[in-house]
């Protein structure tokens, strides 16, 4: 402990001496423990407060558990739902807290708690400087959902904006943002805010339970749901194709996009599909997985397994060239999301 | 059901036939006096611990407080008062069984009992017996058993008994019993109620315990009735109501809350000739809740059971030492709420039960069980105990058994998620035990027990359906040892008397080869009490180890509660007792339940009329 304090300092110290000496380098070397990793969110059980998130360098070298309680020597909350980037910054959105933690994302510094104007938080997109945070409110109450809104100079909420019934994720486009809403066989509609005028603008009829949102190369936005995959023109805020799911899915989730093909999960098997595609796959690039989260950068996928939300769960590394297994790393209770720091 | 009706005629000819004749005899046989008679006759190889009035009466009138200090039972509870759980013997919430007044009342919808719905108010004793108990009490009693017992008194007399008490968080009790007989009748009423504000200070920081209030209501009507010099028949009837906030945890908000209601109902026939008894109940229970998320919108979901039971009990003498019993019952069982499509259940269960008393020195009992019911198949149960008198101060005790604890409503029907090809779990054990009195002032027992389960349902998630199912998936051992001492002491006019209770509970989880969650590798709780005259002065003391939770422990604690009472007015007929009870007295911080402390220290004051 005494020797990470010294290496933080040490780091801190160097990290001063750089900036005071390049003052046209504006994009300076991120430092911290947890740089050039994986950062995992854990969602932990439901009201049992042990929520936690890990690092897990891309060397695999490094894994490190609980890193929010080992550098800040506090809980870090109950069901951490999601973590959002900006900056330097990462924003762990605690679900059952009603909290977000602001943290430093290289040291995983507190920087401060965002406890009010939350209510059943889950996720989280940054949009003209300003943080936009999708809120169930009461579960069972349909009209009392809400985007927050944060200033986050001051880490506090400013503004909320009435949504559809149940937001999930959020995605930023420009000064336009995307909300999916519904979840569990409710609501089908993406929601469009404007940040300039943080006004709900639209509602677009998607797939029941839209569960995931990706942007392809042409800044089309992506939406999967558990009737069908559609792809939105956002200059028109138009659809400008349904695929339909067929027979062969049941519960397809966690769209990923990357390098000019989706890929997505359903029931214990990984699929890819070109982004000009307009079938879904029919054929699965590897199965036998139970990935409760998982995302993809550069031909890796990271996928993380829950087993039964009772032990620890496993990140599975897969290599997307051979379809193989490369590394299989236990983690901690309810591994829930994957992020690239 | 042939067989059911034809006792039934033969009762009521019975009852006409003999109605001139004296009742004198009729009030001593425990078939009259007792509501649960097989908890008297077929547990020789058990250990039975009874809590009498006088310790009820000192732990507030939470069942969960009762047993927490007086027992070797450990309890999940979720904040004070909130929802409260058992783990007897390291066994699971739905693998303890409470019997009122004879009959299993674990909820139809979870199998559990909420320890903090039952209040100890109106009950005259509350007995634990320790082991299996499935043949004769259904299913879940694999842990053991809670039993609460009305029983009826026939002398001559009208007692009543008041009491109000004031503590802190402003905490209210009021509760007053009735008790009369004469030599036809008996009779029992009560009402109880707690209103507390349960905002304790959290030690250690300067937050209260959030959104904890709650209020409990507890009425309780029981009346016996002599029919003849063979023939009684009598009425039980209970209600609970209980609206309870959801607390918060030390990192999760809460504004929810949860009302719930109980009523019990039972009507008896008791039927005691030279060779034979006979009893038939007609039994109505009835179980709702109502969840509010958010408690100041009168949005809710819900749940409710209904039990309809008619169990008829005979026991034949077949010989002196040798007696022979049939029990058989049939229940029907619906549920409705939010998460179920009107779910029924038909059960039918026939039980025999040989008592042999082989010698004055060695007695013994078999029994079998057999269950048919409705929505899935019940395995044959089966139990076996003895006792044998070593020596007059030694007495060896013995039991083993195949128990059972079948499907809730909620493994079987809830949408989206319920397994309709769900098992019941089992279990087998076995129990050793020993007990040494010594001059009537020392007792000591001594017991060692196996428990193996499985079969055991969890919920784990499915990635087929996308939703969690309950599955037939966990298998559990358990072993350990208890050891109970009493000990009383009277020097002139100075009464001592001493309680104490260890365990040590060593728990499996075979598939991850790990401990179990939620059970204290070691337990103890101590109980002092000193009287003189009208003054009485006792001390609690709680020690529970640390127990492992998922992805972590939690400390092991001491807590000490210490009380004093003094009785004004012993001459007449009007007697006032005034009490006062600090509870945790050394300020100590703990947890049951991770992340949900208990109160610090406080008071109550009660005064306590009788007349």
């Amino acid at each position: 402990m005494i020797s990470k304090k010294i290496t933080l300092l040490f780091l801190a110290v160097a990290l001063l001496f750089t900036s005071c000496n390049s003052d046209d380098d504006n994009t300076p070397e991120a430092s911290g423990d947890y740089v050039d990793g994986l950062l995992i969110s854990h969602e932990g059980n439901f009201g049992q407060g042990n929520a936690s998130v890990s690092f897990v360098s891309y060397d695999f070298a490094t894994v490190e558990n609980n890193i929010f309680e080992a550098v800040n020597s506090s809980p870090l909350g109950d069901t951490a739902q999601s973590i959002t980037f900006d900056g330097d910054f990462a924003y762990i959105v605690m679900n059952v807290s009603n909290s977000i933690q602001v943290v430093n994302r290289y040291t995983f510094e507190s920087i401060a708690t965002i406890d009010s104007g939350l209510n059943n938080p889950r996720y989280m997109a940054i949009s003209n400087g300003k943080g936009y945070v999708t809120n169930w409110a009461d579960f069972s109450v349909t009209d009392d959902d809400f985007v927050a809104v944060i200033d986050l100079s001051l880490n506090l909420v400013t503004d909320a904006i009435s949504s559809s019934y149940l937001p999930e994720e959020i995605i930023a486009l420009g000064d336009k943002i995307y909300v999916a809403t519904g979840i569990y066989g409710y609501g089908n509609l993406v929601d469009v805010i404007n940040s300039d005028t943080d006004e709900l603008e639209e509602s677009i009829v998607v797939g029941n339970s839209p569960n995931s949102l990706q942007l392809d190369s042409n800044s089309n936005l992506w939406v999967l749901s558990s009737e069908n995959l559609i792809e939105i023109d956002t200059d028109t805020n138009d659809i400008a194709q349904t695929i339909s799911l067929g027979d062969g899915f049941s519960f397809p989730s966690n769209l990923i996009y990357d390098n000019s093909s989706f890929y997505f999960y359903d029931s214990g098997s990984v699929y890819k599909m070109d982004e000009s595609a307009n079938v879904l796959p029919t054929t699965a690039e590897f199965s036998n997985v139970n990935f409760y989260d998982m995302n993809v950068s550069n031909g890796i996928l990271y996928g993380v397994d829950a087993g039964d939300f009772t032990s620890n769960g496993e990140l599975k590394v897969y290599d997307l060239n051979s379809n193989t297994e490369t590394q299989s790393i236990t983690l901690n209770i309810i591994p829930g999301g994957v992020y690239f720091n | 059901m042939i067989r059911i009706v034809f006792f039934f005629l033969l009762l009521c000819y019975y009852s006409v036939a003999n109605a001139q004749k004296s009742t004198d005899s009729i009030q001593k046989l425990d078939e009259v006096v007792l509501s649960d008679v097989k908890l008297k006759h077929y547990n020789e190889g058990y250990k039975l611990t009874v809590l009498s009035d006088s310790i009820l009466r000192k732990n507030g009138n939470s069942l969960t407080d009762v047993l927490r200090f007086n027992s070797n039972i450990y309890f999940k509870e979720n904040g004070y008062g909130m929802v409260s759980s058992a783990s007897f013997r390291g066994t699971n919430a739905s693998q303890t069984a409470v019997i009122w007044n004879g009959i299993n009342i674990n909820s139809q919808l979870n199998g559990q009992v909420d320890f903090n719905t039952i209040s100890t108010a109106n009950y005259n004793s509350i007995s634990i017996r320790s082991g299996g108990g499935s043949v004769q009490y259904g299913s879940g009693a694999i842990g053991g058993s809670v039993h609460l017992s009305n029983d009826s008194d026939f002398t001559k007399h009208i007692n009543h008994r008041l009491q109000l008490g004031y503590g802190s968080y402003e905490t209210e009790n009021a509760s007053y019993n009735l008790s009369f007989g004469n030599n036809k009748w008996s009779g029992s009423a009560g009402v109880s109620y707690v209103n507390t504000e349960n905002d304790y200070r959290i030690i250690g920081t300067d937050e209260k315990n959030e959104n904890g209030a709650f209020n409990n209501l507890d009425l309780n009507l029981n009346l016996g009735y002599i029919l003849s010099q063979k023939d009684v028949l009598k009425v039980y009837h209970q209600n609970f109501r209980s609206d309870r906030a959801f607390s918060s945890t030390l990192l999760a908000p809460s504004n929810s809350k949860y009302e719930t209601e109980d009523y019990r109902s039972m009507l008896e026939w008791a039927h005691v000739s030279e060779n034979f008894t006979s009893s038939l109940k007609a039994v109505h229970l009835l179980e709702q809740f109502k969840y509010f998320e958010n408690k100041d919108l009168n949005n809710y979901s819900k749940g409710q059971a209904k039990t309809w039971l008619i169990k008829h009990s005979y026991k034949r003498n077949v010989s002196k030492n040798m007696a022979l019993s049939v029990i058989t019952d049939y229940s029907y069982i619906t549920a409705e709420g939010n998460s179920y499509i009107d779910p029924k259940r038909n059960a039918f269960s026939a039980t025999a039960i040989l008592n042999h008393q082989f010698s004055t020195k060695f007695k013994y009992n078999l029994n079998v069980r057999k269950d048919v019911i409705s929505d899935f198949k019940s395995p044959l149960v089966f139990a076996g105990d003895l006792s044998y008198k070593v020596a007059e101060a030694y007495v060896l005790k013995f039991n083993a058994s195949k128990n059972f604890r079948v499907p809730t409503f909620n493994d079987l029907y809830w949408n989206p998620g319920g397994n309709l090809d769900l098992e019941p779990e089992e279990s087998f054990q076995f129990d050793l035990g020993h007990q040494l009195e010594i001059l009537k002032s020392l007792q000591l027992k001594l017991n060692t027990f196996y428990i193996e389960t499985s079969d055991l349902i969890q919920w784990r998630p499915n990635t087929e359906t996308n939703y969690w199912n309950p599955v037939n998936i966990a298998n559990a051992k358990h072993y350990g040892l208890e050891v109970e001492l009493g000990y009383t002491k009277q020097i002139n006019a100075h009464h001592f008397n001493l309680v104490t209770a260890y365990s040590y509970t060593e728990t499996e989880d075979v598939e991850k080869n790990q401990p179990l969650y939620y059970v204290p590798l070691h337990k103890g709780n101590t109980a002092l009490s000193y009287n003189f005259k009208s003054f009485t002065a006792y001390y609690q003391h709680l020690f529970t180890g640390e127990v492992d939770v998922i992805g972590g422990s939690l400390d092991g604690y001491d807590v000490g509660n210490i009380g004093c009472s003094y009785e004004l007015n012993t001459a007449g007929k009007l007697n006032y007792i005034l009490d006062l009870k600090i509870n945790n007295i050394y300020n100590t911080y703990y947890e049951n339940v991770a992340l949900r402390p208990m109160p610090n220290r406080n008071f109550n004051i009660k005064l306590t009329l009788k007349f």
